[in-house]
């Protein structure tokens, strides 16, 4: 591995002055899991001058429950989201996602915010230098995405345009479906955003100089039933092919609030709404989850080898609204 | 059965404790005195000619102590026939070697690659087994036209097998009641993937003495192979614990070379170790393999004919395949009684990665696609596939062609108990329904049942040497080129000799892997360790255990023949009052040394059955393993743990998971390996084992003193051709390539036509 140079933060005003000073050649390293492989395989075009250990914050490791909801701390490991007996009685959906990601020593290293930021696992973009060099796909200023004619089996089915990577974060599905938000620190202050707004085609929204610290989820309906599925072909350690997250309300037979998300089917979690819709107002039986299921897929536009990841995300979605 | 005091007892490994406290060393712990590192530039194209190359800069990069290219590299030549430069003019893979560099770091070797200047003239590629044979195809190699390999391999013998070619075709056909034609393919190269990446260290004593300290699955062969293709030089060849090769790492001149030609270069010690991509993407995988065949049968399951065009697809370049194109020949006649056959091999380059070593070697390639041809005919004269082999299945007095091409005939047992105890065990009867159809059928899951067979004749393949020496505290030491590889052999053969000699296994030692000090070995391949192996060791034991006897009997004023010996001690059978030690006889300053020799004998075959259990998600594709049962025989169990260890590893190794979702997935378009990384390329973890059990009977074999046989080559290979029968039974519908992906049950099941596939593909 090249070498660099490597602060312990103490504060958040700390790493926002190194990233202001560094201008995007700082890197910030909570877990690791993710950023020493892209480091380590020279994936991208440029490397960092100064990596910044944030793990040192330690108040971003936190989780706590208000009247609102809860809030997390950005730097708060996977392990303790699943070991948390907050999450477990009224946000299980974290635990439940928290608990298919990657082993468990990656989720006792992995953070909250890091899971949101990591980096696509797609293969093009993920190609290690040293076997013939990197690929300069798209999302790394090339001109174009090698999937579109190659081997994109794990690729987008929806909403793509020029790259087709998908967001592997299995913590943004839920979080997406939870409604949560969160807070951002930047040169410019604080700001919140939605989970639904911080991924963008290439990535996020998050610019040289912010870093996420805090994640706040709304309180869900005690009633509503939260499930989230991950299709793998492994139990352990994958990422998802394609991911389902469900919280659906039932008033005296009647679906009366629904809200689907699908995941590694695009570079967002993907809401659909169309689906959402239908079901609200209805008796949820078989015809109709399928219904809704099919209607969540209408927009697909699967590439040359993963029309699969259709079928699969429809029985996902079947299968999280029906809560089997 | 006779009762041991160790051999089929259960008893520590040897290394056990070091390996799992992490103080063995391997490879890459090892490190010498102004020692540099070695570090691989890799082609960027599948198939292009070299213009230009420019060190200048690499070479003023401080720290970096020597760059070397196609023109300066030593002419050493590896491959079958020889046709491997270490470094060429022209590149043939994505990964292909085009510079070595050695430098005082790792970190500055991978800096030194990057100023190398390259130019490049790209060539077309080819990556398809019958479009590389195509006359318009692009050429690997000027002098294989077609891409074509020559048949034959010198080791095997002047006429080695390399087709399968019996009888009479026509009147096959006129036998048959019926005739079957298919094409399968088992072309996902699956990397064997051992944990620990292939690893050596070079040092050089003069101009002529090369020391090689490597990671090798047989350093007594290594040494052997590397004098022969590097011409004059003297090879001593250190064995060192191997982290894992199923075959892969057993010829180790790929990396080896580089290593040497860097520490001639710079007169220092060098080291070479793959990383993981490396190893996945520039080192070698299975053999891709495809059969169109026909099959003629009766309606009672015999065969009367069977022909096939099997295309053996080995990548840039053949490490060793027209060896496993022998073997696999010579397996397929064990599995199958039929008098005429014309199975004819075709071994091809294509500009992919190349095939190596891996267990199974050949046969587990060939059985994944011809098996299921064969599957063709059981399903219309409705056998059951379990009787089908029962029947076919070689047995004693019954011949077969081997690797040498001479015809040899069984001396070893009948496997029909073996396969009868592993169909109980798994429940066939209960659970098998017929050809096409599930087990059971619970909503959107479906089980089905397959079985898959292999075997070969390889347990008695090539020589083995051993010395036992006696010393006169009672010890014994082993002198012996064998390097543990993961197996227990280093401590199996320990046991063989304490339980000759009687004395405490901690007694008895293996002297390091070195050539320089013990006789030739072979190595522990082909499940050859038990009975070749073991056999020299054994005559050695034994012999050494005469000479002090020898020496003793005066003593006791008796003939040699009325001695005994345990713990150390000798006396008279029958009046163990009267004991003397071993230095009574040894005295001081002696001790015995007994020469053991194993000549090869391929009238033992070995077996291996493999019953699959799966269960299919119809609505997402997703395949699981439930249980796997394998059954088999092997004479007399030497250590337990170790036997069931084996077995236990059919799961992974290019084995079992190969017809699941172990694949090396190539982009024809770049010629890109795109998953050299453990989470692309899916590797099971221990998450997630199928319930597994194991039928082992031991019926003695005519091998050895403890009439024992080894397995462990085979274990995986019956593996994949049965889930893919296993899958077929569950879904009612036949896939016809491995591995068995979501994709491919979804596209059988007809559940993708709803869309438009490939919409913008």
């Amino acid at each position: 591995m090249k070498a660099f140079a490597h602060i312990n933060a103490c504060s958040v005003g700390e790493v926002i002055q190194l990233l202001a000073k560094y201008q995007g050649k700082a890197k910030l390293n909570a877990g690791g899991t993710d950023l020493l492989g892209v480091l380590k395989d020279r994936i991208l075009p440029d490397y960092p001058e100064l990596i910044i250990n944030i793990k040192t914050i330690t108040q971003l490791n936190s989780i706590e429950e208000n009247d609102e909801g809860l809030r997390i701390g950005a730097l708060t490991p996977l392990i303790n989201i699943i070991a948390s007996p907050l999450v477990e009685k009224t946000y299980s959906i974290l635990k439940e996602a928290a608990v298919t990601v990657a082993s468990p020593q990656i989720r006792n290293m992995a953070t909250m915010g890091g899971n949101l930021c990591q980096d696509t696992r797609c293969w093009y973009y993920r190609y290690p230098d040293e076997i013939g060099g990197m690929i300069k796909c798209f999302r790394k200023g090339g001109k174009t995405c090698p999937a579109v004619t190659g081997e994109n089996r794990y690729h987008a089915i929806m909403e793509a345009r020029k790259c087709f990577a998908v967001c592997p974060s299995d913590m943004a599905v839920v979080l997406t479906v939870l409604g949560a938000t969160l807070t951002i620190a930047g040169g410019g202050g604080t700001r919140d955003i939605s989970v639904e707004e911080f991924f963008t085609p290439m990535g996020n929204v998050l610019v040289p100089d912010e870093m996420i610290t805090m994640i706040n989820i709304p309180k869900p309906s005690p009633v509503a039933s939260q499930n989230f599925l991950k299709f793998t072909l492994r139990k352990p350690i994958d990422f998802a092919i394609v991911s389902a997250a469900s919280l659906i309300t039932i008033d005296r037979g009647i679906c009366t609030d629904a809200r689907v998300i699908l995941g590694a089917v695009a570079w967002k979690p993907i809401r659909v709404s169309e689906a959402e819709g239908f079901l609200r107002g209805k008796e949820l039986t078989e015809e109709v989850i399928a219904e809704g299921a099919r209607l969540a897929l209408v927009g697909a536009k699967p590439l040359s080898k993963n029309a699969y990841k259709v079928d699969i995300a429809k029985t996902l979605v079947k299968r999280a609204v029906a809560g089997c | 059965m006779k009762d041991y005091r160790f051999i089929g007892k259960a008893t520590t490994r040897k290394d056990a404790l070091d390996i799992v406290t992490g103080k063995t060393k391997f490879i890459n712990d090892l490190s010498f005195p102004n020692m540099l590192y070695a570090k691989v530039l890799r082609s960027p194209f599948p198939h292009a000619l070299i213009k230009s190359i420019d060190t200048a800069k690499a070479m003023k990069l401080p720290g970096v102590k020597a760059v070397l290219t196609y023109k300066d590299i030593p002419d050493w030549m590896g491959g079958l026939p020889r046709h491997v430069r270490v470094l060429d003019s022209k590149v043939r893979y994505v990964g292909d070697a085009v510079a070595l560099v050695a430098a005082e770091t790792e970190e500055i070797g991978e800096e030194a690659l990057r100023l190398i200047i390259v130019e490049y003239e790209p060539l077309p590629a080819v990556y398809d087994v019958e479009e590389a044979m195509q006359p318009e195809a692009p050429q690997l190699y000027e002098q294989f036209p077609g891409n074509v390999l020559p048949r034959g391999i010198r080791v095997f013998g002047p006429n080695p097998l390399q087709e399968v070619v019996i009888g009479d075709i026509d009147q096959g056909i006129a036998e048959a009641d019926f005739i079957v034609e298919g094409t399968y393919s088992y072309e996902n190269i699956p990397n064997p993937l051992p944990p620990e990446s292939p690893g050596a260290i070079a040092v050089w004593e003069g101009e002529d003495t090369l020391t090689v300290w490597s990671a090798s699955q047989g350093p007594h062969i290594l040494k052997v192979a590397l004098q022969k293709m590097m011409g004059s030089s003297n090879v001593r060849s250190m064995g060192s614990p191997v982290g894992g090769s199923y075959g892969s790492k057993y010829m180790s001149w790929q990396y080896v070379f580089p290593a040497a030609a860097l520490a001639k270069a710079t007169r220092r010690p060098v080291k070479i170790c793959y990383g993981r991509a490396e190893q996945l993407a520039a080192f070698t995988v299975r053999l891709g393999s495809r059969i169109h065949g026909k099959v003629g049968m009766k309606m009672d399951g015999s065969v009367t004919f069977l022909e096939g065009d099997w295309f053996v697809n080995t990548g840039a370049f053949s490490e060793m395949a027209q060896g496993m194109v022998a073997v696999g020949c010579g397996e397929a006649q064990l599995m199958l009684k039929c008098a005429n056959w014309n199975l004819k091999p075709k071994v091809v380059c294509t500009n992919r990665t190349a095939s190596g070593q891996v267990r199974g070697f050949g046969g587990q390639e060939l059985k994944c696609a011809l098996v299921p041809i064969l599957t063709l005919g059981m399903e219309k004269a409705n056998i059951d596939p379990v009787d089908f082999f029962k029947k076919n299945y070689v047995k004693p007095g019954e011949g077969y062609y081997w690797r040498d091409g001479e015809w040899w005939v069984s001396k070893g047992i009948d496997f029909t108990n073996a396969i009868e105890e592993g169909a109980r065990v798994f429940g066939w009867q209960e659970k098998w329904q017929g050809w096409l159809k599930p087990s059971s059928v619970e909503g959107t899951k479906r089980r089905g049942v397959g079985v898959g067979v292999h075997g070969n004749a390889d347990v008695g393949e090539d020589v083995s040497e051993a010395f036992v020496r006696l010393d006169p505290d009672g010890k014994a030491i082993i002198y012996s080129g064998l390097a543990e590889h993961g197996t227990g052999q280093r401590s199996n053969i320990c046991k063989m000799v304490a339980e000759i000699l009687q004395i405490p296994l901690e007694w008895v030692s293996v002297t390091a892997a070195d050539s320089s000090i013990n006789p030739f070995e072979f190595g522990p391949v082909g499940s050859r360790g038990t009975y070749a192996i073991g056999s020299a060791v054994i005559e050695a034991a034994e012999k050494a255990k005469k000479q002090l006897f020898d020496l003793m009997a005066p003593k006791f004023k008796v003939t040699p023949e009325e001695l005994e010996t345990v713990n150390g001690m000798v006396y008279v059978k029958g009046k163990d009052e009267e004991k003397l030690p071993w230095i009574a006889g040894l005295g001081y300053h002696g001790t015995c040394l007994g020469r053991g020799r194993f000549q090869p004998d391929f009238t033992l075959p070995n077996f291996m059955m493999i019953f699959t259990e799966v269960e299919v998600d119809t609505e997402t594709g997703k395949v699981d393993l439930i249980k796997v049962v394998s059954a088999t025989d092997v004479g007399q169990i030497i250590d337990p743990p170790s036997l069931i260890n084996q077995l236990n590893g059919c799961l992974g190794s290019a084995g079992i998971d190969s017809a699941l979702f172990e694949e090396t997935v190539l982009d024809t378009r770049l010629g890109r390996i795109m998953n050299p990384n453990m989470i692309d390329y899916k590797w099971r973890t221990f998450a997630e084992l199928p319930e597994m059990e194991h039928a082992i009977l031991e019926t003695p074999f005519p091998s050895h003193r403890f009439h024992a046989i080894g397995v462990g080559e085979i274990a995986p290979s019956p593996g994949p051709s049965a889930v893919l029968m296993a899958v077929a039974n569950a879904i009612g519908v036949r896939i016809y390539d491995y591995p068995l992906t979501p994709d491919k049950i979804l596209s059988a099941l007809g559940k993708m036509d709803t869309l438009k596939k490939g919409g913008r593909g």
